[in-house]
């Protein structure tokens, strides 16, 4: 499958763009696709505490909170956005 | 440093009479102080004992308070922003308006707790305060001047130690624009609810203060327990340590277009392209408009935006902004993404001291009464009045400051616009106050909070849902939950009240809570200042803030959303997304419950004797 990964405020410079396509293997979920994407340190550090995802992060399918789906273990499709924010705050 | 039994207070509240051209101290009252703390919570108190509640906002017989806290004069984290508080021309019921910058921190060290200015000057006046004297002086020449050029004339009074700090409004309170704002060290801002036109009914273009007068800390120990703390915590925190100052709130564009809840053409969609979406984002501000990040006093946030952009006729403009909500409201809202025409308005309405939030909303409500034909051409010569017209938007902010041509009847808010020409739903309002850069179709819970907002929609004094629903932690809750809604958004709203009344910014709710302010408030004060006491005081404030809109003639079924946002869905998630009336009716009855009010939404006398609310004193 391919996803679109989204990268938001410092997270473009982290992992040196905006948004590219990622091809994963079937039946692969968010921690998967995480993983792919955090191939060095300085990123797996800022993304994973230990196995689970840091807690002031925003990783949302296609807009919904990974959260609120199965969080890593949530699966992916061909053609879902996966975007992935530092946590926002705003007024 | 005074000899008042609290410390943390000064216990003088200076009056200004402008139809008498007299200024008088008087004290504050302990059990007061103790009651209602400061900022919000003190200025709603002064006010509700100084004027009827059903007075003519514009007339003398309406006034404006602001009140610092116990806190500005120590060194808490951000604890320097003033609050205002006076009858709102715009909705008709309590304005109630915070601000940043030093000019709270510099009111405090010139000796008073808070100020009450009533009546009416005959010709225009300012107020100028220093701890050995208070006086009405004359300011004939100043009107007529920006923002920046009465601050800018102004400053001059400045001494070593002591800088002198303005408060002023521009052409556009002076015209009684109804969403006039307070410009506040030249470009913070008293915005919403029209605090400009009250000052400018009453003729007094500026406030100018300085002073030296310090506070004494009660219990050193307990205060640093809290102030290191909050401290700590703040460092810990990605929002407060990095990602303001960063983006600044701008940052939000993205995610909020993300959860499908970034306004569209006067909330008629949250539809974009996601092109579209980052000509407006932080990021892109970042990369092309910002010079830098600043701060307001006391405070390592960050998050102000000083910002340059080309000039429409060439040359470069400087100033700051925009951050998130004109971002949206000047932007998408009004189908536009042009970054450097909304940075230029943004600018226009700085120097012009009117409320951006107000004018976008007002703005999107025109360009939607214009594509159905009821605002005609010849009513906007040579300006393109339709969603995406970024000339338009840049024009019509000098015009509605001068009440000039269309800009007369965009002054009067979208509410009144939108009536005058058969269609009031088309105004995007709750309590005539325009709606802010979140969708409530996309969260119920801040529908609520759009509702209950004492101000009308206000995601500052309403509550603010969104960081809620969609990040870890305790206190994430469903964004479609009829049933936590109304608890949720009083516990915000809460928060909200013990920031305002402490003069300490929303932005330190991201890193940490009341446990930390206690303990500050409590180490200054010598009291014991818990957070189940700091409970009473906000729920008192806010009993205190709806007994005031119901004797200005606020109903329950003034807590209601447009009908746009009853019947026309938006998708969510996959999913049609509409806030019924039902269930706005259900949240709203829960909600009253919750905060002990009757089903009219009135607090009953059970809870004003329980929460210790005296009646007005003359």
């Amino acid at each position: 499958m391919m996803i679109q990964v989204k990268f938001f405020a410092y997270f473009r410079e982290l992992f040196e763009g905006r948004d590219r396509e990622l091809g994963l293997g079937d039946g692969s979920n968010v921690g998967d696709a995480l993983a792919r994407l955090c191939d060095t340190a300085a990123r797996r550090r800022e993304i994973f505490a230990g196995e689970e995802l840091k807690p002031h992060l925003v990783v949302m399918v296609n807009g919904v909170p990974a959260q609120s789906l199965r969080g890593l273990a949530t699966p992916l499709a061909d053609g879902d956005t996966l975007a992935v924010f530092p946590m926002m705050g705003g007024g | 440093m005074s000899d008042y039994p609290i410390s943390g207070y000064h216990g003088r509240v200076l009056v200004a009479d402008l139809s008498r051209g007299e200024v008088r101290t008087e004290p504050l009252d302990p059990d007061t102080a103790l009651a209602y703390l400061g900022g919000r919570g003190l200025a709603t108190r002064l006010l509700y004992d100084a004027i009827d509640p059903a007075c003519d906002p514009l007339g003398p017989d309406n006034a404006f308070v602001i009140a610092a806290s116990p806190l500005i004069g120590s060194n808490a984290p951000t604890a320097g922003r003033g609050h205002m508080v006076f009858k709102s021309p715009l909705t008709g019921v309590i304005g109630t308006s915070n601000s940043g910058g030093t000019w709270g921190a510099a009111f405090k060290s010139s000796g008073y707790d808070a100020v009450v200015v009533k009546g009416a000057a005959a010709s225009p006046v300012m107020i100028d305060i220093a701890p050995d004297r208070a006086e009405i002086l004359p300011a004939g020449p100043l009107w007529g001047k920006t923002t920046h050029e009465t601050t800018d004339a102004l400053a001059g009074a400045s001494e070593p130690g002591r800088p002198a700090r303005v408060l002023c409004i521009g052409p556009a309170g002076e015209n009684l624009v109804r969403f006039a704002a307070v410009a506040n060290d030249r470009n913070r801002v008293y915005g919403r609810c029209g605090p400009g036109a009250v000052w400018g009914s009453k003729k007094l273009k500026a406030i100018r203060v300085r002073g030296k007068e310090r506070i004494a800390v009660a219990d050193e120990e307990k205060y640093r327990s809290g102030l290191d703390q909050a401290l700590y915590l703040m460092k810990q925190a990605p929002v407060t340590k990095r990602l303001m100052r960063d983006l600044g709130t701008a940052g939000l564009v993205e995610l909020i277009n993300l959860i499908a809840m970034l306004p569209h053409k006067n909330f008629q969609d949250c539809s974009h392209r996601d092109e579209d979406v980052e000509r407006v984002s932080g990021e892109t501000l970042a990369k092309t408009l910002l010079e830098k990040a600043g701060s307001c006093y006391l405070c390592p946030i960050g998050c102000q935006r000083h910002t340059r952009v080309a000039g429409r006729q060439g040359g470069e403009e400087r100033g700051e902004g925009p951050e998130y909500e004109t971002m949206v409201l000047m932007g998408p809202l009004c189908g536009i993404y042009d970054m450097a025409a909304i940075t230029r308005a943004n600018y226009r309405a700085n120097e012009l001291g009117l409320d951006t939030m107000s004018y976008g909303g007002t703005l999107a409500c025109a360009m939607e009464l214009a594509e159905r034909g009821l605002i005609g051409r010849e009513e906007a010569p040579g300006l393109d009045l339709v969603f995406g017209g970024a000339d338009a938007l840049e024009a019509l902010v000098g015009m509605t400051a001068r009440r000039e041509g269309l800009g007369a009847d965009l002054a009067e808010g979208a509410f009144r616009l939108a009536a005058g020409r058969g269609r009031p739903e088309c105004a995007m309002t709750v309590k005539k106050l325009e709606i802010p850069a979140y969708d409530p179709r996309a969260s119920y819970t801040q529908a609520l909070g759009y509702m209950t907002s004492p101000s009308g929609a206000c995601h500052l004094r309403g509550g603010y849902a969104v960081s809620l629903a969609f990040f870890g932690g305790a206190r994430e809750i469903p964004r479609f939950s009829l049933l936590q809604s109304p608890i949720a958004i009083r516990n915000m709203q809460n928060t909200g009240i013990l920031q305002d009344s402490l003069g300490v910014c929303r932005f330190t709710g991201y890193a940490f809570s009341a446990d930390p302010w206690a303990r500050m408030v409590s180490g200054v004060t010598g009291r014991d200042l818990s957070v189940a006491k700091l409970e009473e005081v906000e729920n008192r404030v806010a009993a205190l803030e709806r007994l005031f809109n119901v004797e200005a003639g606020a109903t329950a079924e003034d807590d209601a959303l447009p009908d746009r946002f009853a019947e026309v869905p938006i998708i969510v998630e996959g999913k049609e997304r509409r806030v019924t009336r039902e269930d706005q009716e259900r949240m709203k009855q829960d909600y009253y419950r919750v905060r002990g009010w009757d089903a009219a939404g009135r607090p009953t006398a059970d809870l004003v004797r329980s929460l210790g609310i005296a009646g007005r004193r003359a």
